[in-house]
């Protein structure tokens, strides 16, 4: 630490999985079953510097001050690399929009002193938000790799695994790491170009080549909105950067989180152009964190490995959204109408996810949709644009990302041992026989269900709080009338600027009202209660019940027996119609300590992190003092760190309820028995089939495409194919006739030659004429 | 500087020469015979010795004469080797047919057969009779004595 | 060297009707499968026709005598070469072309290149036409052959080689239309600095002065004593180097004169069946 400096540092946690990455592919045939040592390396390292990183950020913020909130300095730390594709004289702002440099007077303007060049700086930046989601992603990522040491050792794809897993942390360590939207744009792509790489990495399997397919073009909908997003901002602000950067004449050149920029209030532009970028943002936002329009493609991309899901598409690269979001926070403050769409698609995503986890069978899928759903929490809570909502998203995100990974990682140690059953129905009673997958498993469950104390139930509460907030303001009014006084001040006077504007935007603005929050309080306290009945409905399918396991499963026969009676299992199993397994029930089917160990070290922070960063009141503190969220109109909605007793007990009957109906329907019962959903009648059908989301998508988009494409395809083979075959057709009508001369005689051959010499010849004399 | 150094000779002589390379030249594209195609490339060579010595002759020095000879050296060679060549095609054929050797012809365009093909001469050759004298000597009535035609 | 006033060889109607006469004489004698007689005769007759017109054409030579030797031996060699290519036996075909080059000969040793004159009968027709008789008697089949009754394409060919005989001929005619070629060559023998480098400048100085670069005098004369000693001096001095690649070329000819007849052989008998030889046919 000290020899590094911070910039320093902050190069390496992408540098060394790239490195690692790069070595893969270069080595990995020579390396064989040990290709996984450069990229495991790479990402501990990039892990350890994450966490030094984090160090040195939390003592750059200075300690929380007890309960109550002080404004917090920004902290922030910029490492440009290089620059990138420099164009002079780009852009000269409008006077009077806010890319205008408000020191110059419009005769300066009109002098065209204000002109500007393009680049793309290739820098780095540091603060909270970043230092927090380095840490997740290679902190996640590394344990995801070790897990994966064990879950693919025999798959021939091994070395190549590895390669995409540190490109991937690479990736997603410079999207969050990124100070500039262009970059942020790159590597929006890479991640996305991993992830279908990952899903489709058994791409000999149709499903998985279909679904990596399917992600990438769902996924390219929403990059589509980023792209524009990125141009709206360099046509609104003149400049892509995040931070404030210093022109060689001494001129302060605002970046859009800059300093400066977040020092003025009016910085940002509202109305219907602004309220167009945050829209675009939020449509990115959905892409890649599998939201309502977009989501379809997460449940069918768990046909990718096992800790490709755990780690992409549970822990790291679906919060990409949410880490957008926060980033852009000032962005969305300025137009509350937004932050509103982003609430309601966030809640709405949540109730339907949950609602559609709750008939899944494949263990995968229920987590699938069990993370479209958290993923849902989170974006309620970014949209009530108050810092509390902000930081309570970030801190449902690392809580999520903890027990998630961890529940898929469990996931996948039943689905190994299962012989890659993941089917619900075809196995059950499996504590027995994988006791240390179970109990972890046990875990991240209640953490997901939100079982005070584990992680869950904090961040779940803090979200409820930040709702509560916005839906019954003056409950909340006594803890923050300061605050109130200025917040809503803010509010009510962009609501003005947006109503100068443009009516659309006032249409969205007219959303956010109390009444719009409580449904959506209501939305997510049921969602909550709906999470819990699925997640232990998941537990007790798989671990509880009579012991059965599926034909083809592989027993490690190192003769471990869980101490219940023998006979009870054997009976169990000659019951299920496995008699010829019955002696199978006796082995242990547990994974090897490369798997388990990483479930058990996630299993600690699953069940920790969440009271211990509540209580101390670390995260929101140290989160408060991003560039990004100390934007006035963010940071203006400080709240006092508090408990809301009501609101826990809320969320915990909710969670009670939906545990203790999961219990009624599934503990100790035969997974493959009748269920609950019988009693749900034509809602069953309607959740089993997705809400129809992929028909009405297919009917709506699919289709119309591909008739367009059979016109087009139809016009290409009759139309232009067919004038180019008629053009083509001239010089052989015309080789044909001539073709009848090449009769293969020599002395044909001979006298045609002599005809073209004498044709010279004559030309010559005629020419050479007196 | 004679007479025989005049330009008129020279323009006879070319003309004569010109007329030999014509000759040899229409040979050469008409008959399918390969022996009979070889005599008119001979022949063509014929045409261009005689311009060459005729030239040589109207300048004056040995460059046309030096030529011929290593023309006829060429020549010499080039017989040589071409009969082989024409034997072999003999041999392989069973002709001396120039048109029997088609295969570099277009696929789609058919192999060229004479179509109208004369009847065989039915003009017998005429040979010379001689007053018949001595004992006639005893020969097989079968073997004939001569070609029907050469 | 005055031009005559009326120029036969550049006149074109005289030159036309030679072309259209050759044309058609050997389109009607050229075998072409009919054989019929008045054809041949109306054939001979155009042929003598066109025959008359270029000798209508000819420059008159100086002396009687040498016009009348130069005109029989050309016209041997010109009309026994027009029977060579419309003989329909390719044994008379050699025996014509034999003739052929008896009257090329004479043209030769009118033009003053005795060595070649006689060269020309000894290689030719001692060697090369006796090679082609052998050869013939190998591989003529008994009978007139069908392709030697029938031509290819006799029309066009006779056109196109008529035509090329009537640019020849005016383009000849015009020679003397040009400025004096002859005038030149000689003082050009000794100005250029290669003359002095020829080994048959000795030879050739015998008559001149060096000193007089203009002269007039030409620089060897092939009718003067010692023509053979001559040739072979010129031939073996300024023109060693390619006698000697001559050579090599005729070894080279022979080597694989030899080897191609040897291969062929082998490769005959390893095919040693019916259908290699039909399959060759195709």
């Amino acid at each position: 630490m000290q020899e590094f400096s911070p910039s320093t540092l902050l190069v390496l946690v992408p540098l060394l999985p790239l490195v690692g990455a790069i070595l893969t592919v270069l080595l990995g045939r020579q390396l064989g079953a040990k290709a996984h040592l450069p990229a495991i390396a790479g990402i501990a390292g990039a892990a350890a510097v994450a966490v030094m990183l984090l160090a040195a950020t939390a003592r750059d913020v200075g300690p929380a001050h007890g309960v109550h909130a002080e404004p917090v300095r920004p902290v922030e730390m910029i490492a440009t690399l290089w620059n990138w594709a420099t164009f002079d004289s780009a852009y000269a702002p409008p006077a009077g929009s806010p890319a205008a440099d408000p020191h110059l007077t419009p005769q300066d303007l009109a002098a065209g002193k204000d002109i500007r060049s393009f680049s793309i700086p290739v820098a780095l930046r540091l603060d909270p938000l970043t230092a927090t989601m380095l840490t997740i992603i290679t902190c996640v990522g590394l344990l995801v790799a070790i897990y994966s040491t064990g879950y693919m050792h025999d798959d021939p794809g091994y070395p190549r695994f590895f390669a995409l897993v540190a490109m991937f942390v690479f990736s997603m360590s410079m999207l969050v790491a990124a100070s500039n939207f262009l970059l942020v744009y790159v590597f929006w792509e890479a991640v996305g170009a991993c992830s279908y790489l990952l899903i489709g990495f058994w791409f000999t399997k149709p499903e998985a080549a279909r679904a990596a397919k399917k992600a990438f073009l769902v996924n390219r909908v929403g990059d589509f909105g980023l792209a524009i997003a990125v141009f709206l901002l360099w046509m609104s602000y003149g400049t892509l950067d995040f931070h404030d950067t210093i022109s060689p004449d001494g001129v302060i050149m605002p970046g859009i989180f800059g300093q400066t920029r977040l020092a003025d209030a009016a910085g940002y532009v509202g109305g219907i152009l602004g309220t167009a970028i945050c829209l675009l943002l939020l449509l990115a936002a959905c892409g890649k964190s599998a939201q309502l329009p977009l989501h379809v493609w997460l449940p069918d991309a768990m046909e990718g490995p096992t800790p490709a899901s755990a780690l992409i598409h549970a822990a790291t690269m679906v919060t990409a959204g949410i880490y957008l979001i926060t980033r852009s926070a000032p962005l969305f403050a300025a137009c509350p109408g937004a932050l509103t769409i982003v609430s309601i698609v966030g809640a709405t995503t949540a109730l339907v996810a949950a609602l559609i986890g709750t008939v899944q069978n494949d263990l995968k899928r229920v987590l699938a949709y069990s993370t479209i759903s958290q993923l849902g929490y989170m974006f309620a809570s970014l949209g009530t644009g108050t810092l509390l909502g902000f930081t309570a998203a970030i801190f449902h995100l690392l809580t999520h990302a903890c027990f998630k990974a961890l529940l898929f990682l469990g996931a996948g140690s039943v689905m190994h041992s299962m012989g890659g059953v993941i089917d619900m129905r075809r196995f059950g009673g499996l504590r027995r026989v994988m006791p240390i997958t179970a109990a972890t498993f046990l875990v991240g469950s209640a953490a997901l269900a939100g079982v005070a104390p584990f992680a869950g139930f904090f961040s779940k509460d803090e979200i409820l709080a930040a709702l509560h907030a916005k839906a019954w303001p003056a409950a909340h009014g006594d803890h923050h009338a300061a605050a109130a006084a200025d917040g809503p001040f803010q509010l009510a006077r962009f609501a003005a600027e947006a109503s100068h504007s443009a009516g659309s935007a006032v249409g969205l603005d007219a959303l956010d009202r109390p009444e719009t929050w409580q449904i959506l309080f209501w939305m997510s306290l049921i969602t909550a209660g709906l999470t819990a009945f699925y997640t232990f409905r998941a537990v007790f399918m798989t671990f509880t019940g009579p012991t059965r396991v599926p034909e083809g499963a592989h027993g490690h026969g190192h003769g471990h027996d869980d101490g219940h009676g023998h006979d009870s299992h054997a009976g169990h199993a000659a019951h299920a119609g496995h008699g010829g397994h019955a002696g199978n029930a006796h082995e242990s089917y547990e994974s090897p300590w490369t798997m388990t160990l990483p479930l058990v070290i996630l299993a600690v922070p699953s069940a920790l992190v969440g009271w211990l960063l509540f209580t101390t009141n670390w995260l929101s503190h140290f989160l408060s003092a991003t560039p990004s969220l100390t934007a006035p109109a963010v940071a203006s909605t400080a709240t006092p760190h508090m408990f809301h007793m009501n609101l826990a007990i809320q969320g915990t009957l909710a969670a009670a309820i939906g545990i203790v109906i999961a219990a009624i329907g599934h503990l100790g019962r035969r997974s493959d028995g009748p269920q609950m959903e019988r009693f749900l009648g034509p809602l069953q059908t309607l959740f089993a089939n997705k809400f129809y989301f992929d028909p009405i998508y297919s009917a709506l988009v699919v289709r119309p495409l591909e008739g367009l494409a059979l016109v087009a395809a139809m016009f290409d083979r009759y139309v232009v194919d067919g004038i180019v075959d008629s053009i083509a057709g001239i010089p052989v009508a015309l080789g044909g006739i001539v073709r009848r001369s090449q009769s293969g005689l020599l002395q044909r051959y001979a006298l045609a030659g002599v005809m073209g010499v004498l044709a010279i010849v004559v030309l010559l004399a005629w020419q050479l004429r007196g | 500087m004679n007479t025989m150094q005049s330009l008129p000779l020279l323009q006879n002589a070319l003309t004569v020469g010109a007329i030999l390379f014509s000759l040899g030249l229409i040979g050469i594209l008409t008959r399918r015979n390969l022996i009979v195609m070889f005599l008119a490339a001979e022949m063509m060579l014929q045409g261009i010795s005689v311009s060459l010595v005729a030239w040589s002759r109207y300048h004056g020095d040995w460059g046309g004469h030096v030529l011929v000879i290593f023309v006829l050296t060429v020549a010499a060679c080039e017989a040589a080797v071409a009969l082989v060549f024409v034997l072999q095609a003999f041999s392989r054929t069973g002709r001396l047919d120039s048109a029997a050797w088609q295969s570099l012809r277009e696929a789609t365009v058919g192999r060229t057969v004479d179509h109208e093909l004369p009847s065989i001469d039915t003009v017998p050759p005429r040979f010379p009779t001689l007053t018949p004298a001595g004992i006639l000597p005893a020969a097989d009535e079968n073997e004939p004595l001569q070609r029907e035609h050469v | 060297m005055t031009p005559l006033p009326f120029d036969p060889l550049a006149s074109g109607p005289l030159l036309a009707g030679a072309v259209v006469a050759t044309a058609a004489s050997l389109w009607l004698l050229l075998p072409n499968g009919r054989d019929t007689s008045s054809a041949r005769w109306l054939g001979t007759l155009l042929g003598l026709g066109a025959l008359a017109a270029f000798i209508l054409a000819g420059r008159r030579l100086g002396g009687v005598g040498e016009e009348a030797v130069f005109l029989i031996v050309s016209l041997v060699a010109v009309v026994s070469a027009a029977a060579t290519i419309v003989s329909r036996s390719p044994v008379y075909a050699a025996i014509w072309f034999a003739l052929t080059l008896a009257g090329v000969a004479g043209v030769l040793l009118v033009l003053g290149a005795q060595f070649l004159g006689v060269a020309t009968i000894v290689v030719y027709a001692g060697a090369i036409l006796v090679m082609f008789l052998f050869v013939l008697m190998l591989a003529q089949p008994a009978g007139l052959a069908p392709y030697d009754r029938v031509s290819n394409e006799p029309f066009l060919s006779a056109l196109a080689g008529a035509v090329l005989l009537g640019v020849l001929s005016l383009s000849i005619g015009r020679l003397s239309a040009a400025p004096a070629p002859c005038c030149g060559v000689p003082s050009r023998a000794t100005a250029t600095p290669t003359a002095g480098t020829q080994p048959s400048s000795d030879v050739a100085s015998e008559s001149t002065t060096a000193t007089v670069a203009s002269s007039v005098a030409p620089a060897i004369d092939p009718l003067a004593e010692n023509h053979v000693a001559r040739l072979g001096g010129e031939l073996f001095g300024r023109h060693l180097v390619a006698v000697e690649a001559a050579g090599v070329l005729l070894l080279v000819a022979l080597i694989g004169a030899i080897a191609v007849v040897s291969r062929g052989e082998a490769a005959q008998a390893a095919a040693a069946s019916p259908s290699a030889g039909r399959s060759a046919a195709r």
